[in-house]
């Protein structure tokens, strides 16, 4: 079996289109996967009644089912209780989801490693516990976190594949949908391996340079 | 609701093939981890740069592009795989990934010191292995084990991509027969069944793995007089 390289070019249109909707979907799901993840980890941390056992559960959850069960479930399941969310958005919202339970643990793992102390300092200068929150810990806890988040990030990124089962046309749709009509599996297949590794690494690099950005110290 | 109860024969059905793909790819998943994690921690350098090559690369692809290339792929390379074996490869080839992080690291937590001591009773290599540094790993692997086989169990519904009459699959057609017959979808109650069922045995392995973590991790706090 031979190894085309020009189908791959001619391809290219198509795949780029892909890879477009998956980082369009990804970065999205990056963002409230995060926003949940700050939201609920201060939640978990600061052990808020009925809320943070929610949170818990909700974390439980997400984790002990498989992120395509939870995909169906919301694309084909919502619909039929009157929720009606458009291919896009139900691909958004399940990762989402899926991401923000992972981040509220990193969170809440951050949250940990903050000293008590700086509650103390906190509270001498009279801080109110909201701004002790955002102003204090939550910036700690971001940068003890971050590497896992980071992980959180890339496996969401990689996640964004399943939404190929509902019809989304990202990468893998699209490479699923070329290979249905042209049977070139292994051009296509290695070509969208590369360009989730490439992608990963991206975001690996992104993530890096923000952690050199934060490791180096203050000056007012 | 009541699509699952009367339909429980296919719904068992289904469960059991869940269980079936969990357990093989998990004994196979085992097999290869414990070769190859054993092996990883052996000096050779080119050996070691292989292993780590194939992990990486195992646990940076997208899962479901690793079972469609096997599924889609292997045909074009003169394999015939069914469904079921397509997954299967798909998922122990990702698992052994994972599944090799966890025994190298788990032989990597033994202190130096074990060997060194074994070394110098006059143990053998193989001796040292099977009597010294193995036991102990266990401590650090069999909860991180037990935490793969939750996610393997989890990935098993890829095999409703393919058309494997797994869980899922059994979920979907019951949804689609039901769609059908009285033309209003069960989709929210069905799949919500579908997850709690997950879920429950997800939750005993989670609860299984965090169990072995205390009480594997006990002795070992004890020695280091915490």
């Amino acid at each position: 079996m031979d190894f085309d390289v020009n189908y791959l070019l001619a391809q290219w249109p198509a795949l780029f289109a892909g890879l477009l909707m998956t980082l369009r979907v990804s970065l999205l799901a990056i963002g409230f996967s995060l926003l949940i993840g700050v939201l609920g980890g201060g939640v978990r941390a600061l052990r808020v009644p009925l809320l943070g056992p929610a949170v818990a559960l909700y974390v439980e959850v997400i984790r002990n089912t498989p992120i395509l069960v939870q995909l169906f479930f919301i694309f084909y399941g919502l619909p039929a209780i009157g929720l009606e969310l458009s291919l896009f958005w139900s691909g958004v919202l399940c990762l989402s989801l899926w991401a923000g339970a992972y981040q509220v643990e990193n969170v809440r793992g951050g949250l940990a490693t903050v000293e008590w102390g700086m509650h103390e300092a906190a509270f001498a200068l009279s801080l109110r516990p909201w701004h002790y929150f955002c102003l204090i810990a939550l910036p700690i806890a971001f940068r003890t976190s971050l590497p896992a988040m980071l992980n959180t990030a890339i496996s969401l990124l990689k996640n964004s594949s399943y939404l190929q089962a509902i019809g989304l046309a990202e990468l893998t749709f699209v490479a699923v949908d070329r290979i249905a009509t042209d049977f070139r599996a292994l051009e296509m297949f290695s070509a969208i391996c590369v360009l989730y590794l490439a992608l990963v690494a991206l975001l690996a690099l992104a993530a890096g340079r923000l952690a050199a950005h934060l490791q180096r110290p203050f000056r007012p | 609701m009541n699509f699952l109860i009367e339909n429980w024969s296919f719904v068992a059905k289904g469960l059991w093939m869940t269980v079936r793909l969990a357990l093989v790819i998990l004994l196979f998943t085992t097999l290869i981890s414990a070769l190859f994690g054993i092996l990883a921690t052996f000096r050779q350098r080119a050996l070691r740069w292989a292993i780590h090559g194939y992990v990486e690369l195992f646990r940076s692809i997208p899962l479901i592009v690793n079972v469609f290339f096997i599924f889609f792929g292997a045909p074009m390379l003169g394999l015939d795989f069914t469904p079921f074996a397509a997954v299967t490869t798909g998922l122990t080839l990702w698992g052994s990934a994972n599944g090799i992080e966890i025994v190298r690291g788990g032989l990597e937590s033994v202190p130096r010191h074990q060997w060194k001591s074994a070394w110098a009773l006059g143990l053998r290599p193989w001796q040292i292995y099977l009597h010294v540094i193995v036991p102990q790993s266990l401590r650090a692997i069999l909860p991180a084990f037990t935490g793969l086989l939750t996610m393997l169990v989890q990935a098993t519904s890829l095999g409703a991509l393919v058309g494997v009459g797994e869980f899922l699959k059994v979920g979907q057609i019951i949804i689609e027969r039901a769609t059908v017959m009285t033309g209003v979808s069960p989709a929210f109650s069905v799949y919500g069944m579908v997850l709690l069922v997950y879920f429950v045995i997800c939750s005993a392995l989670s609860w299984l793995s965090r169990y072995l973590e205390r009480r594997l991790g006990r002795p070992a706090m004890r020695a280091k007089g915490v």
